[in-house]
């Protein structure tokens, strides 16, 4: 049987602006964006502050209606948000801290359309797969910034759907957290086959997980490079500390470094709302 | 910044409170038995305790402890159902948010118990006028707490919700509520609070019975010390209600 | 792209839909009292403020809410004072502060209309019994921000002081003052609002003198026109002092944020 791959996700043209035009806060996020993302596959967004990349996962993801161009997910046109289709996870506070562990899995089963009698099941399945089925009756504020995002995949991974979205979820985490998060991602990934699109600050981190790594320019942005790291998953440890990892890290850093240098201009020349963060 | 409460130290402050009140007790005592204060201006503290023993024992306090707490309850039901709902619903858009919280906020700043002459005109002397004051003055500590829960919902969980297929009442029920609730909570407790002082103050004012009124004709009947009797009675009613009522709201915190 | 045009600004702009809400209420007021409420009860507003002129011509009225506004600033004196005075002592010493704080807030708490019948005993049915009244309602708050804000004192900025061989009187004035500004404010905000309470409280219960008289007055005599006119300045006059004290609180409040 030949089938052509359909690719998991098409992006074309999508360009976005916020606010209207003559408003203060008009501001354009994206421009002209466009790619394939294969099924099966973990791709990286990296790119300076600004620059589009959460932008362009809200777009993907159906939470955001871009000002011009189309996404299509598994073949089909995005509208709206796509819960049997595609998952979030996001950087933190995305847990309900009134519910406990299993609770919030339970309800981001319910919310999807998941009959009761299978929840339970899949919920337990989902805390087995990130390891925390001896916390799941804590509540979210009892638990370390590691285990919450642990708890917020397995959240994603009960809703059983083909697609990841994941913007900075190791963000607010350090540094050791993120490199063991990283590799058990990386085994999770090997064996589910998800695909997966992956936002994120870190050098590192994009080179040690992504098949592909898609730099971004500073605002408004668009895709400047792509990159493909060739390296199978599940990903060893110690691939960190290999030459082909330490080539693809820096060319990388190479392609950003200007953008983020052009970014950080941007903000302190530009006018600025007092007590803004950017 | 927080230093081990040493035994000692906790010792010498509740000695020091304990000294206090034995104090003032002291001076009361003194002052209305030597010192020749006016009994009808001060009357003795045993003479005050001798009433209040006889007041709970008697349970004459039962008929007007039953007006006083069916006012608060009724006012309170009120003010407590229309402040959520009128809340939420000014909640729902940051364009009425910004046009009617300040209006509310301005509102509360006013002693509204002023409109009690008014409130009586329309209402008369019985429980209806108090109980529409103390639910007017109650609406608005509960609806603007209301606003700002609903208001102040992280974000990024209406995100999460709406990415795994949240919409409507489901959205309502499993993340606009539970995020609000303890805020709304808070709203409420002061709002009961606020109902109990104003309804006791009504009754105090205009009225012709509960235990305020009461209080007001042992003082025109020159029973002092009934009347003291009857004012800490009140206050140990009043802090019993309170503590239960934050009880609550702290259960409602329980996350 | 569509421009805003004239109109539609306008129902954008949140203060002037306030407006709008505030001139519906008055239109309401207008058609209930002119021809859906009782004139026994109610009055509408156009005869309510045609009538404030001849509320103020009532003989006493002037003079009436004038001593309340010499009540309303005497005790706020008094409360202000002794509030900053006690909240200093109380506030300054952890020792003293753990020992007479739970004093001061069961005070705080108590509903003092209770004892309103002593406040008349005690001062008579004048101008001092309100003072009064208003002094406990609104020293309470004083005492407690300022200690509050007395405590709040980072350790680091005395011991810095003290490092650089601050006395303490200059530790007082150049390190605790300062820190006390916005406390102090936030205090005199709350405090106003209890001196307000205070004494409209005791002047609604004195129904022999004062604006008690007068508002018993107009409601045993059906008069709800005059009555709307008296209860509409007070509260006024309520609304104008409490937006003073804001204003004051934020001015002063500013290095907070």
């Amino acid at each position: 049987m030949v089938r052509v791959t359909e690719p998991a996700i098409r992006i074309r043209g999508v360009s976005h602006r916020f606010g209207e035009e003559g408003e203060a806060r008009n501001v354009r996020a994206l421009l002209d964006t466009s790619l394939d993302v294969a099924r099966g596959e973990l791709l990286c967004l990296i790119g300076p502050s600004g620059c589009g990349k959460s932008t362009l996962l809200n777009v993907i993801g159906g939470l955001l209606a871009p000002t011009a161009g189309k996404v299509e997910v598994l073949g089909k046109g995005v509208a709206g948000p796509m819960p049997r289709e595609v998952a979030f996870v996001f950087q933190e506070h995305a847990l309900f801290p009134w519910n406990t562990v299993r609770e919030n899995v339970d309800l981001g089963m319910r919310f999807q359309g998941v009959a009761a009698a299978e929840r339970a099941g899949r919920a337990q399945r989902a805390l087995a797969a990130v390891g925390l089925e001896d916390f799941a009756d804590h509540f979210p504020g009892q638990l370390s910034g590691g285990m919450r995002q642990r708890a917020a995949l397995a959240r994603a991974l009960s809703l059983q759907t083909d697609i990841l979205l994941m913007d900075e979820p190791f963000g607010a985490l350090d540094e050791q957290t993120r490199m063991i998060l990283g590799e058990d991602l990386s085994v999770l990934l090997a064996a589910t086959r998800k695909t997966i699109v992956f936002v994120t600050h870190s050098l590192g981190e994009a080179v040690f997980l992504a098949d592909r790594v898609a730099v971004f320019s500073a605002r408004p942005g668009t895709i400047k490079q792509v990159i493909t790291v060739d390296e199978p998953h599940p990903r060893k440890p110690d691939f960190v500390m290999s030459e082909k990892f330490t080539k693809l890290r820096n060319q990388l850093y190479g392609l950003l470094h200007d953008e983020i240098r052009k970014t950080m201009s941007a903000e302190s020349a530009g006018p600025k709302t007092p007590g803004a963060l950017s | 910044m927080r230093s081990a409460r040493k035994p000692a130290g906790r010792l010498g402050v509740l000695a020091t409170q304990a000294a206090f009140v034995a104090g003032i007790l002291a001076l009361w005592y003194l002052a209305t038995t030597r010192w020749g204060v006016s009994r009808i201006l001060l009357p003795s503290p045993v003479a005050v305790w001798n009433a209040l023993v006889n007041v709970v024992t008697s349970g004459e306090f039962l008929p007007d402890l039953r007006v006083t707490l069916f006012e608060v309850a009724v006012a309170f039901a009120i003010s407590a159902t229309c402040g959520v709902t009128i809340g939420y619903l000014v909640s729902r858009s940051g364009f009425r948010t910004r046009v009617y919280e300040p209006l509310f906020a301005a509102m509360y700043a006013v002693p509204l118990i002023l409109f009690l002459p008014l409130y009586v005109l329309w209402f008369g002397l019985g429980p209806a006028s108090k109980i529409a004051l103390g639910a007017t003055i109650s609406f608005f500590p509960v609806a603007l707490n209301t606003i700002t829960g609903f208001s102040h919902v992280d974000r990024t969980l209406v995100t999460a919700a709406r990415s795994m297929g949240a919409s409507g009442f489901a959205l309502f029920r499993f993340v606009l509520l539970p995020a609000a609730f303890p805020v709304i909570l808070a709203g409420m407790r002061l709002g009961f609070t606020v109902a109990l002082l104003s309804i006791i103050g009504t009754e105090v004012l205009a009225s012709l019975a509960g235990l305020g009124h009461h209080i007001v004709e042992l003082s025109e009947n020159m029973e002092p010390a009934r009347m003291f009797a009857y004012v800490a009675f009140v206050v140990a009613i009043a802090a019993v209600l309170n503590f239960a009522v934050s009880l609550l709201e702290a259960w409602g915190r329980r996350w | 792209m569509v421009t805003a045009t004239m109109p539609h600004r306008f129902a954008k702009n949140p203060f002037i839909v306030r407006l709008g809400v505030i001139a519906l209420v008055l239109v309401i007021w207008e058609v209930a009292g002119r021809w859906l409420v009782d004139p026994m009860f109610f009055a509408p507003a156009s005869r309510v403020g045609w009538d404030l002129a001849s509320v103020f011509k009532t003989d006493g009225v002037p003079g009436a809410m004038g001593i309340t506004l010499l009540e309303l600033v005497a005790a706020f004196a008094l409360a202000v004072t002794a509030g900053l005075s006690i909240g200093l002592a109380v506030g300054l010493h952890t020792f003293s502060r753990r020992a007479f704080m739970p004093i001061i807030l069961f005070l705080y708490g108590m509903p003092q209309v209770t004892i309103l019948p002593i406040f008349v005993l005690c001062f008579g049915i004048g101008p001092a019994c309100k003072i009064a009244f208003g002094f406990t309602h609104g020293v309470f708050p004083i005492i407690v921000t300022v200690a509050a804000g007395v405590q709040g004192i980072k350790p680091i900025l005395l011991v810095g002081a003290r490092a650089m061989g601050a006395s303490a009187w200059q530790e007082l004035r150049y390190v605790v003052f300062p820190h006390l500004v916005p406390s102090l404010f936030t205090g005199m905000r709350l405090g106003m609002t209890g001196v307000l309470l205070g004494v409209l409280l005791a002047e609604l219960y004195v129904s022999t003198a004062g604006i008690g008289f007068f508002t018993t007055q107009f409601t045993q005599n059906f008069q709800p026109s005059l009555l709307l006119g008296l209860i509409g300045t007070l509260a006024a006059m309520a609304i104008v002092l409490n937006a003073v004290m804001r204003r004051l609180e934020a001015r002063f409040a500013r290095w907070r944020d």
